[in-house]
């Protein structure tokens, strides 16, 4: 292979790698809905109307971040958390605004998904804890989806 | 690491020994939420259709008289086409809870011509079909989620294009409408499970925020919608207190004055 070739192969596989990458960066948000929607599937069957919009953003492993979320008393709501990355361990919970644990105790977490459930006591604003407790990547992509009915 | 991050770390801590659930893992019962000020998110705006759904289950409402098919005036300004937008996809989920088709095709069409006026046509159009035949066929299941997916479409495509602020306003004219029926429905069958729906200072807080960033939407209905959410702000920011008939009656007065204001040219 002449110099000339190299380059230009070297100077391909650089740029399929970039593509590849930037792909990779701009997908995994909408993948994780993609499987926080997956977890809701089941709930639409039960009445539940999942919105359109959700939040996500990446959180490293340990990390924390806290939503907050209009809840209005006679509604019942179920959150669902997703990522894209299969062998994370994640968690959703949901607490009223004085920082009192406020869903119901069938929530539940599976490999790269996470739901809780909160019919509010009162309307009002209330605080949704997403957590990204272990994972294998450095940052985590996570998407949180609602429903409620 | 942040102070939340910490907190919570320390929470977890703290924690040990409180009860377990079927997550399998301990949650925390009690957080500490002032430690949260600086790590929220923001707050997703509620569909009219949830504070709609709250309401239907506290009594039996004549969503008739609430519906709202006038077409309102043609604007220029793009702020006021996003303001209008967001009332017109409320006056559609109005529309769905009174089961009044016609109306409803109606609102599709008009919710068309307004992300249209607005440039964000082309990701409407598929919404506006479907409202339509999901309207034809009586599935008001499928007409609330497409008004869903029409408005969630409109804002993407105008974040896309950085207008979040124009996004912010249609989010603003969806829940004025809302609270204008909201409080219309409960200051004529008052109850205080009714009022209690009006406990949204968080939500009211941000709408002031977003305002007060638009200083270059030099618009009159702007400055009288940031007024009124200052008169509105301690009626509803009652903490734990109950909110009164009075209230109610006033916040009516207020958003029913803005919502004909939205609609009608200066």
């Amino acid at each position: 292979m002449n110099a000339s070739a190299k380059v230009l192969l070297r100077g391909s596989s650089l740029l399929a790698l970039i593509v590849a990458l930037q792909s990779t960066v701009v997908a995994s948000v909408d993948d994780a809905q993609s499987f926080a929607l997956q977890a809701a599937e089941p709930y639409v069957k039960e009445g539940f109307q999942v919105r359109e919009d959700y939040w996500g953003g990446d959180l490293g492993s340990g990390e924390k971040k806290a939503v907050r979320q209009q809840l209005f008393k006679g509604n019942e709501y179920w959150f669902w958390l997703g990522t894209e990355v299969e062998r994370a361990k994640i968690s959703v919970h949901i607490y009223d605004s004085d920082g009192k644990l406020a869903e119901e105790p069938d929530g539940w977490e599976k490999g790269h998904f996470a739901a809780a459930h909160v019919i509010p006591k009162t309307t009002g604003s209330y605080f949704v804890i997403v957590n990204v407790e272990e994972s294998p990547e450095e940052r985590t992509h996570w998407a949180l989806v609602y429903g409620f009915r | 690491m942040t102070p939340f991050t910490k907190y919570l770390k320390l929470s977890t801590i703290a924690a040990g020994g409180l009860t377990l659930c079927v997550h399998g893992a301990q949650i925390p019962q009690r957080i500490d939420i002032k430690q949260l000020s600086k790590t929220v998110e923001d707050v997703v705006v509620p569909l009219p259709n949830e504070i709609f759904g709250a309401l239907n289950k506290l009594g039996t409402v004549n969503w008739k008289e609430h519906v709202r098919s006038d077409k309102g005036t043609n604007f220029t300004e793009r702020p006021r086409i996003a303001l209008l937008l967001g009332t017109v996809i409320a006056d559609g989920f109005i529309a769905v809870q009174a089961e009044d088709a016609p109306t409803v095709k109606e609102i599709g069409q008009r919710v068309l011509a307004l992300a249209k006026g607005i440039g964000v046509g082309n990701s409407i159009t598929p919404h506006a079909k479907a409202i339509i035949e999901a309207a034809d066929k009586r599935n008001w299941d499928s007409v609330r989620q497409e008004l869903d997916r029409t408005q969630n479409s409109v804002q993407q495509a105008m974040n896309e294009v950085h207008d979040e602020k124009l996004s912010q306003l249609v989010s603003l004219g969806g829940w004025l409408r809302g609270t204008e029926v909201l409080t219309s429905v409960v200051s004529k069958h008052f109850s205080a499970d009714g009022a209690e729906l009006l406990h949204q200072p968080d939500l009211l807080s941000y709408f002031q925020a977003r305002l007060q960033a638009m200083p270059e939407f030099n618009l009159p209905i702007l400055r009288e919608i940031g007024d009124a959410l200052l008169q509105v702000k301690p009626l509803i920011d009652v903490g734990n207190a109950r909110i009164p008939r009075e209230s109610v009656k006033k916040i009516n007065d207020i958003t029913t004055r803005l919502g004909s204001g939205i609609v009608t040219r200066d």
